[in-house]
C-alpha cells in the first residue's frame, strides 16, 4: 500500500489549504456544551482529533437529518411544475473520520446504489474525500472487532492517518481519491516512515478492542435464522423505550420518510427525513394491521437488519461497531450485550 | 432528476367503485414518457398528491391498455383523502413501475385460476385483464371473488362483463349476511367458494390476493386441489415510502417487498419470517 | 442496597408484585432493570448513578412491560411526582402500582462517569430539588439524607438566557435545536409524555412539520414545553436522553418558572391536587386574552 508522512502541524495545514481552495472542510469539532461532533469547520484549529467519538456518526455529511427531494410549483391551469433539487456536488474533505464512521459510509453504498441509484448519496461520496484517523480503542462499547472490522480498518477510507509518535501520522493511501489528495498538496506530505510504529499502533488498537468486544456477529446467523421468535428478544427490549436514538447516532442506520411539506399555496418540498425502524408508525398499514407490532419485534428488526438481513442481501454487516447505540441509549439497551448473549445462546444449541 | 421526483400525470377519469373505494384513471402529462412508459402486471407505483404526500399502490390497470395506468384506493390516510379531493383534470405524480411481477409469458398455454377478496381485486385486476386482452395464450380463467358485502364489491360494472364472457367462469361471494335482497351470487368465505369451484390445478396456476385472513384459509384449499406452493402467486403489500430498496420499511426477513415483490409464490413466502 | 432488594423479593414471594422495576448493574453503569424473580431482585442498586425516571414502564402502551403482570416500581421523589402525574390524568390507577420510594439526595450530572455525589458532580436539576421522600410511597427505603447545598448553574443560565434581546436569545435556540434530527428520544423517555398519537405524528392536519429542519424543530419544541407545562417533573430525562446534547432542561426550567409565578402551581407528588392544564379557575390569569 502506497504511504506518506504527514505531521499533525502540516495536517492542520492541509485544512488550512482546503480550506483557502474553498474546500469544505470538516471533522471533529467541540459543539457549545464542550462535547464533540462532526461539523463543518471554519478554521483548521476547530478540529479536535483524537478527542473521542463524535456524539452522532459520520453519516449526516452524505445523508443530511433532512434534505429537499424537489419543490413544486402549481400554475395557471392546474399545471405542476416540479423543480429538481439541486445536486450537492461541492468538493469536500473530512479530517479525522473514525475509521468506524467512513466504514459504515462504504457499507451504505450498496444499499444507496442497487438498481436504483440514490443521486444525492452518491453526489455527496463522490464529491468528498474521507481522511480516517486510526482509533486506539474507545471504550467497553466498541465492537468493531466484533463485525469483521478492525479500530484502523481502511474500508470506506480515502486515506488512513495512523499515529507514529511524535504528532506524525503515517497516511496510508486507500483509493485514487487519497492520492489525489496527496498529490495536490505535495508540500504537506513527507515520505513514508513509521511503518514500525504504525504497525504495533494498530496491534495494540485490534488487541484493545477484541479483549471487551462480543463473540463475532458473523457465525451468529444460523442461530438467528432458527430462532426468530426466541424470547430473547422479549427481554432485551424490556427497557427499550422505542425511541430512535440509536439510529439517529448510528452510522449505519440509513431508513428515511418521505414527506411533503406545503410552503405557500401552490408550492412546497418534498423532503426526505430521517426515521428509525422502533416506532410503531414505521411500519403500520393504513388499515392499522402492524407487522412490527411492539417493541420486541423492532429490536429484533433493528439488530436483524444488522447482522443477518444486510449481509443477506448484500454481502456485508450493517454494522461498524461504534458503540454508540449503546452509548446513546437512555434506557441502557447494548448491542455487544446482546451479541454476547446470542452467541451464548447459540454455543449452547451447537 | 433524482430518482425521488415523479412524473406528473392527469386525472382522466374517475369512477367510485364502492361508498370508501374510487379508481383513477391517470394520463402522463408529458406525451414522450406516454409514448415510453411501460410496466409488467402485478407492479406498483409510488402516487402522489403533491402537499399531501405520497402513497403505493399496485397499477390496477393492465399493461396490454397503452396510454394511462389506473389505480384503486381506499380514503382511509392523508394522501388517499387528498386523491379522492382530486378531479378529472387535476395534476398528480406517479413514480414507478417498480417492483417485480407475474411472470405471465411464462403462463402461457396454462390456466388461471384468481382468487381475491376486497380491494385485493386491484392488483389481481390488472392480471385478470392481461390474461383476458391476450386470452387465446391461456387455457381456463376462473375467477373467485368475494367482499363483506355487495356494497364492497369493486369493479362491478367489470363483474359483470365477466360474468357474461363465456370464455370466463366468475364466482363472486359475499360473506353471510352481506347480501341483498337481489343477489345473484354466491353467500359465504371466499375459501368455501374456491372448494365449490374447485378449479382443476392441472396445468394451472393460481394468483391470490386479498386480506391476510383470506390468503391463510384460502391456500390450504388450493393446495388441497392440487394447487403446489410453487404454482400459487400472491402480491403482498408492506408500508414502504421510496419503493426502491433504500427506506427500509418493507422488509420481511432479509426480502424486500418493494424490490423482491411484490409479486411472491406461496413456496416463497413460506420460507419468510412469519413477519407479515 | 439490602433493605431494597429484600423488600423487593418479598414483594415478588407473596404476589404484591409480578415484577420489580428499578435499576441494576449495567454494561454502562447502571440502567433499568425488570426483576421477576429473587435472583434479579438481588441484583437490584439504588444509588446516585440512579437517574433514569422508571416511570415511563408503567404506560400500559408498552404493551411487552405490561405482559410481565403487577409492577411495583422504585421511585425517587421525582419519578413519583411523574406517577403521581399519570395518576392524576388517569394514565395509571394507583392500586394498581406498588411503589417503592427511595431516599434520595440526588443524583449524579453523568452518571456513567460514577463517582461519589458533591456539590461538582451533582445534577443540576437536583440542586433546586426540595424533596428527599416520596409521600406517594407504599414502601419507603434508604437512609435518610441531607440536600446538598449548590447553586443551579441551570438557573444561571436561564436568567442569562432571560436577559438576552429577543434576537440573542432567537440565535441561541436556533444553534441549539439545529442539531436537532427528531429522533424522538425526549418524548419517549418522558413520564408525561403518554399521548397514543402525539400531535407531532398527526398528518391531518398536520400541526407540525415532521422534518428535523429550523421550522419543524422549532415547533416541536415549543409544542412539548407548552404541552409539559405545569405537568413537567424535572425528571430530566428529555436532556438525558437527547443524543445531540440539546439542553432541553433549560426549557422545562423556564416553563416551570413561569407556571409557578402565573398560576402558583408546582408539579407534586399528590395526585389530587389538580395541575393548572386541566383546572379552569375564574382567577387563573387571562390578562394575555385580548
Amino acid at each position: 500500500m502506497n504511504a506518506t508522512t504527514i505531521s499533525s502541524s502540516d495536517l492542520s495545514g492541509l485544512a488550512a489549504d482546503l480550506l483557502a481552495a474553498r474546500v469544505r472542510v470538516a471533522g471533529p469539532a467541540r459543539a457549545s456544551d464542550g462535547t464533540v461532533e462532526y461539523r463543518h469547520a471554519g478554521a483548521p484549529a476547530e478540529l479536535v482529533l483524537d478527542s473521542g467519538v463524535p456524539r452522532r456518526s459520520l453519516k449526516e455529511f452524505f445523508l443530511p437529518p433532512t434534505e429537499p427531494l424537489f419543490a413544486w410549483r402549481t400554475g395557471a391551469g392546474g399545471r405542476v411544475e416540479l423543480l429538481e433539487a439541486p445536486l450537492p456536488a461541492d468538493p469536500a474533505v473530512v479530517i479525522g473520520a473514525r475509521p468506524c464512521d467512513a466504514a459504515g459510509i462504504e457499507a451504505l453504498d450498496k444499499v444507496m446504489g442497487w438498481d436504483y441509484r440514490d443521486e444525492p448519496w452518491f453526489a455527496r461520496r463522490e464529491a468528498t474525500t474521507i481522511v480516517s484517523l486510526a482509533c486506539a480503542g474507545f471504550d467497553r462499547s466498541c465492537m468493531c472487532t466484533s463485525v469483521g472490522l478492525a479500530p484502523d480498518t481502511t474500508k470506506g477510507s480515502d486515506l488512513l492517518l495512523v499515529p507514529i509518535g511524535g504528532g506524525a501520522f503515517r497516511a496510508e493511501v486507500v483509493t485514487a481519491k487519497g492520492a489525489r489528495l496527496v498529490a495536490a498538496y505535495p508540500a504537506r506530505f513527507r515520505p513514508a516512515s513509521g511503518e514500525a510504529e504504525a504497525e504495533a499502533f494498530r496491534k495494540a488498537a485490534r488487541e484493545k478492542v477484541a479483549a471487551s468486544a462480543p463473540p463475532a456477529a458473523d457465525p451468529l446467523r444460523p442461530w438467528l435464522d432458527a430462532h426468530f421468535d426466541h424470547p430473547l428478544w422479549r427481554e432485551a427490549s424490556l427497557r427499550c423505550h422505542g425511541c430512535g436514538a440509536c439510529a439517529a447516532v448510528c452510522p449505519t442506520c440509513h431508513c428515511f420518510d418521505i414527506v411533503d411539506e406545503p410552503e405557500t399555496v401552490g408550492t412546497g418540498v418534498r423532503r426526505r427525513n430521517w426515521d428509525t425502524c422502533q416506532t410503531p408508525r414505521f411500519t403500520i398499514h393504513a388499515s392499522g394491521h402492524n407487522p412490527k407490532n411492539d417493541q420486541p419485534a423492532r429490536i429484533r428488526q433493528r439488530v436483524l437488519h444488522k447482522i443477518v438481513i444486510y449481509p443477506k442481501k448484500f454481502g456485508e454487516m450493517l454494522c461498524t461497531g461504534c458503540g454508540r447505540c449503546s452509548r446513546a441509549c437512555p434506557g441502557g439497551m447494548d448491542l455487544p450485550e446482546v451479541l454476547a448473549r446470542i452467541a451464548a445462546l447459540a454455543g449452547g444449541a451447537q | 432528476m433524482n430518482v425521488y421526483q415523479p412524473f406528473t400525470v392527469r386525472v382522466a377519469e374517475v369512477t367510485d367503485e364502492t361508498a370508501d373505494t374510487r379508481t383513477l384513471k391517470l394520463e402522463f402529462t408529458d406525451p414522450a414518457v406516454a409514448e415510453r412508459f411501460d410496466f409488467r402486471a402485478g407492479q406498483f407505483g409510488e402516487y402522489s398528491v403533491f402537499g399531501a404526500g405520497e402513497c403505493t399502490f399496485c397499477i390496477a390497470s393492465p399493461p396490454t391498455r397503452k396510454g394511462y395506468i389506473e389505480c384503486s384506493f381506499k380514503s382511509v390516510g392523508k394522501v388517499t383523502k387528498a386523491m379522492r379531493e382530486l378531479n378529472v383534470g387535476d395534476v398528480m405524480g406517479f413514480r414507478g413501475p417498480y417492483g417485480n411481477h407475474f411472470p405471465l409469458p411464462s403462463l402461457y398455454g396454462k390456466s388461471v385460476v384468481f382468487v381475491a377478496g376486497g380491494i385485493g381485486l386491484a392488483p389481481v385486476r390488472c392480471v385478470i385483464w392481461n390474461v383476458l386482452d391476450l386470452r387465446d395464450k391461456f387455457k381456463d380463467v376462473t375467477i373467485v371473488y368475494g367482499a363483506r358485502t355487495v356494497a364492497d364489491l369493486v369493479y362491478k360494472r367489470e363483474l359483470e362483463e365477466w360474468g357474461k364472457r363465456p370464455d370466463v367462469k366468475l364466482w363472486t361471494t359475499v360473506d353471510p349476511g352481506g347480501e341483498t335482497p337481489d343477489w345473484k351470487g354466491k353467500v359465504g368465505f371466499v375459501p368455501a367458494i374456491v372448494e365449490q369451484a374447485a378449479p382443476s390445478a392441472r396445468d394451472a396456476v393460481a394468483v391470490v390476493c386479498g386480506p391476510p385472513i383470506m390468503i391463510k384459509f384460502t391456500l390450504p384449499v388450493l393446495k388441497k386441489l392440487g394447487f403446489t406452493d410453487d404454482r400459487i402467486y400472491t402480491t403482498l403489500e408492506n408500508r414502504m415510502k421510496c419503493g426502491i430498496g433504500k427506506c427500509g420499511r418493507c422488509n420481511i426477513g432479509h426480502v424486500y417487498v418493494c424490490k423482491d415483490g411484490p409479486v411472491f409464490t406461496a413456496a416463497e413466502m413460506a420460507a419468510l419470517p412469519p413477519e407479515f | 442496597m439490602t433493605e431494597l432488594r429484600e423488600l423487593a423479593k418479598k414483594l415478588l414471594a407473596e404476589g404484591a408484585a409480578k415484577v420489580v422495576i428499578g435499576w441494576e448493574e449495567g454494561p454502562r453503569g447502571v440502567r433499568p432493570a425488570f426483576a421477576t424473580d429473587a435472583a434479579a431482585a438481588d441484583r437490584l442498586v439504588f444509588d446516585a448513578r440512579c437517574a433514569h425516571d422508571l416511570a415511563p414502564y408503567l404506560d400500559r402502551r408498552r404493551v411487552h412491560v405490561a405482559k410481565l403482570g403487577r409492577p411495583a416500581v422504585v421511585v425517587k421523589p421525582c419519578d413519583a411526582r411523574a406517577v403521581a402525574g399519570l395518576i392524576r390524568e388517569t394514565q395509571v390507577k394507583r392500586e394498581d402500582v406498588v411503589l417503592v420510594g427511595v431516599r434520595c439526595g440526588g443524583v449524579l450530572a453523568d452518571p456513567e462517569a460514577g463517582g461519589t455525589l458533591s456539590a461538582d458532580t451533582i445534577a443540576d436539576r437536583c440542586r433546586t430539588c426540595d424533596s428527599r421522600e416520596t409521600a406517594l410511597a407504599d414502601h419507603v427505603v434508604g437512609t435518610p439524607v441531607e440536600p446538598l447545598a449548590a447553586p443551579s448553574r441551570r438557573d444561571a443560565r436561564v436568567a442569562e438566557l432571560d436577559a438576552m434581546t429577543p434576537a440573542q436569545r432567537w440565535a441561541f435556540w436556533q444553534g441549539e435545536l439545529a442539531r436537532c434530527t427528531r429522533c424522538n428520544a425526549c418524548r419517549q423517555v418522558c413520564p408525561l409524555c403518554y399521548c397514543d398519537r402525539c400531535m407531532a405524528d398527526k398528518t391531518q392536519p398536520q400541526w407540525i412539520e415532521s422534518s428535523p429542519h429550523g421550522r419543524g424543530n422549532l415547533s416541536w419544541h415549543l409544542l412539548r414545553a407548552i404541552h409539559l407545562a405545569g405537568r413537567c417533573v424535572d425528571c430530566g430525562e428529555c436532556e438525558r436522553a437527547c443524543p445531540s446534547g440539546i439542553p432541553l432542561g433549560l426549557i422545562t426550567r423556564k416553563v416551570a418558572s413561569v407556571v409557578a409565578d402565573r398560576f402558583g402551581h408546582k408539579p407534586g407528588d399528590d395526585p389530587a391536587v389538580p395541575s393548572p392544564i386541566g383546572t379552569w379557575r375564574s382567577d387563573d390569569p387571562q390578562e394575555f386574552i385580548l
